[in-house]
């Protein structure tokens, strides 16, 4: 059966459509489509039973308890006490209250709404059974081409094909507008990342001595503003430390110190062997530590994780993230997991004043392994 | 320009006496101010040392360690190869750690020594147990020296910024105990324990002597203050605190949170729609 028979079929002249009821439009409607109810049942044929008034009441309950549990959201976020306040403190209780009730609440708010939207088209849509052929092939012959001759004629009644001006100049600015799209998704890849040659930020970190100034080694307090220098006194054998670079011109400028201790590149351990450990230095390097301390970059060179769990007796560094190992006692070298390099090495003293400082940046890439990296 | 030189003529022997003088007094404070820094700043060296009160503690200390640690750190606390290490250096602090929570003595030797039920005789709740504890403590300390027992303890040892505390707590601790205490996993079978059963001043003599592989942090490295810093850090994240989420799952992070929503989770949505989908 094709479209145009049903529709010849069944098209009503103008003055039955006159006679006709809502329903039974509403039936054509389907029919015209091909639909066939097949199974139409009213979940409350008889209206104004109890039993309605029942599941009425029930979804509109749903609705009320979504509207007040919004309200009691909107309560809690701008008035519940969110401010920190520590276990056993006067206070806790309540603060440690705040994200369950707030979060609480906007989900009851957004579950009841839920709810009660499902909870009507349960209880009082029909249960319908409806079936609607489906066409196959294409459109008839006389549907193809009369479709194409109206669209042909649509453009030269608009006369588009006469006005070249038009034409062009549209063709521009759509032209102009795919070429921005275009670059703006290539240029990022096109972007050149050794514009500086050998000055590259992937060469450097910012241990890098700028403008001759000394480079300290500082200790994070826990308040980026409160300057402490590491002293070597300051380690006892085995222990490690977290430490980041400083230089003077940098004292007082807040974000400059935030910035060293937040610079992804920057963060050093600075390891203290237990005296007389035997220690294998790597080729070329073998000035880089001083005395029991050596400092290797935290940046695992797998895929640069921090390598910060440092086993004082087994003398390893371990990276939390995929378990590669690095010995501290011979020059960070990777000796379980996926890290093929070592740990790249600062090269470090102690100055005049008693402080340990970096004697210069490391001398190769830290990090992972990128495509000009030689080693 | 006369002026000038007059006055400077004028000034010429009375100013270079002058300088001389202040030349003096500015040698003399720098030299104090050296002198008084190095007495502030430079440590005390940690000697061994006994107070003639003490004699008594002591000796009850080493019979005590003649009971039950002779036989792996040695007679003079030398350590025993292959046994125990030496135990010079480690101090009170370390015999608080390791025997107050059950560590010492060793049960068998093996990757790293647990926490486990303490011997009746050091059981810390007990009077006794703490006598005991203070003894051998006493002893180690007098004849091998090292760091000490902090003067306060229990909640006096809680910080007052828990805040600065978390910043260094994840700075230092958390790559091996996790950012809330909960320990994980190191090489060879070794781990680094959960933070909930230790008491404050376990932590704060971990931290100071560094047990099994874990590092030390001195006071220089991290002052007492920050040491109780963290405590409080630790001591407000551990035990069910702060679990605004309610149930942790484990505090483990995504690995338990990611199971628990594709299995209750996805199985919950999969039960609704087809709720949804169902005739009645
Ligand atoms: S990032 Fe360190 S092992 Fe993968």
């Amino acid at each position: 059966m094709t479209t145009s028979e049903s529709h010849q079929q069944r098209t009503p002249t103008a003055a039955e459509l006159e006679d006709m009821t809502p329903d039974e439009l509403a039936t054509l409607a389907a029919n015209l489509d091909d639909v066939v109810v097949v199974h139409n049942q009213r979940k409350f044929p008889i209206p104004g039973t109890r039993a309605e008034k029942r599941a009425e009441r029930a979804v509109a309950g749903w609705f009320i308890i979504s509207a007040l549990a919004g309200l009691a959201f909107l309560g809690s976020f701008l008035f519940w006490p969110w401010e920190y306040v520590a276990p056993g403190e006067p206070g806790y209780d309540l603060y440690a209250l705040y994200t369950p009730v707030v979060g609480g609440m906007f989900g009851l708010c957004v579950l009841a709404l839920g709810i009660g939207v499902i909870a009507y088209v349960k209880k009082f849509f029909p249960d319908e059974v409806s079936v609607q052929q489906r066409h196959d092939g294409a459109s008839d012959d006389l549907a193809r081409r009369t479709v194409m001759a109206q669209l042909a004629k649509a453009g030269k009644d608009v006369g588009i094909a006469r006005r070249s001006l038009i034409k062009r100049s549209a063709g521009a600015a759509a032209g102009v507008m795919g070429l921005g799209l275009g670059i703006a998704a290539v240029a990022p890849l096109v972007h050149n990342p050794w514009k500086e040659r050998e000055n590259s930020p992937l060469w450097h970190t910012g241990w890098r001595e700028t403008n001759g100034e000394v480079v300290y080694l500082r200790r994070d307090t826990g308040h980026p503003e409160e300057i402490s220098l590491v002293r070597p006194e300051d380690q006892e054998a085995g222990s490690m430390e977290t430490v980041f670079p400083f230089r003077e011109s940098e004292r007082g400028d807040e974000e400059a110190l935030l910035h060293a201790l937040r610079k992804s590149d920057n963060p050093v351990m600075l390891i203290r062997l237990r005296p007389g450990t035997h220690v294998i230095e790597r080729e070329g390097q073998e000035n880089f530590h001083y005395g029991d301390f050596y400092a290797f970059s935290k940046i695992c060179t797998h895929l640069g994780c921090p390598t910060s769990l440092y086993e004082a007796q087994t003398q390893r560094i371990l990276c939390p993230c995929h378990q590669s190992q690095f010995l501290a006692t011979e020059h960070a070298r990777p000796v379980f997991g996926p890290a093929t390099r070592a740990l790249p090495q600062l090269p470090i003293t102690v100055n005049d004043e008693g402080y340990l400082v970096a004697t210069s940046d490391f001398i190769e890439a830290i990090g992972p392994a990128f495509w000009e990296r030689k080693s | 320009m006369t002026t000038t030189s007059r006055t400077a003529k004028a000034r010429g022997p009375r100013s270079r006496f002058r300088r001389r003088v202040a030349g003096a007094v500015a040698l003399g404070i720098g030299l104090l101010a050296v002198g008084g820094l190095y007495a502030g700043l430079v440590p005390q060296p940690q000697v061994a040392t006994a107070a003639p009160g003490d004699t008594a503690k002591v000796a009850q200390g080493e019979e005590l360690y003649n009971n039950s640690c002779i036989g792996c750190h040695g007679s003079n606390l030398q350590g025993v190869q292959d046994r125990g290490p030496s135990l010079i250096g480690v101090g009170e602090a370390a015999v608080w750690f390791q025997v107050s929570t059950g560590r010492m003595p060793l049960a068998r030797q093996e990757a790293q020594a647990e926490r486990k039920p303490t011997l009746p005789q050091f059981d810390p709740h007990t009077e006794e147990g703490l006598a005991n504890l203070e003894a051998l403590g006493a002893f180690v300390q007098a004849n091998g020296g090292g760091p000490e027992l902090p003067a306060e303890s229990g909640e006096l040892l809680r910080g007052p910024d828990p805040a600065r505390g978390g910043e260094l707590f994840r700075l230092n601790c958390a790559s091996c105990h996790s950012a809330t205490g909960r320990g994980n996993a190191l090489s060879s079978g070794k781990y680094a324990p959960t933070l909930d059963p230790a008491t404050e001043t376990d932590i704060y003599t971990a931290m100071l002597t560094g047990p099994q592989n874990m590092p030390k942090f001195s006071d220089r490295q991290l002052t007492p203050e920050e040491k109780k810093d963290i405590i409080a850090y630790v001591k407000s994240v551990t035990n069910g605190n702060n679990n605004p989420g309610g149930n942790p799952l484990g505090g483990v992070g995504p690995v338990s949170e990611g199971l628990v929503v594709f299995i209750v989770g996805l199985a919950g949505l999969i039960g609704v729609t087809l709720w949804l989908g169902a005739k009645n």
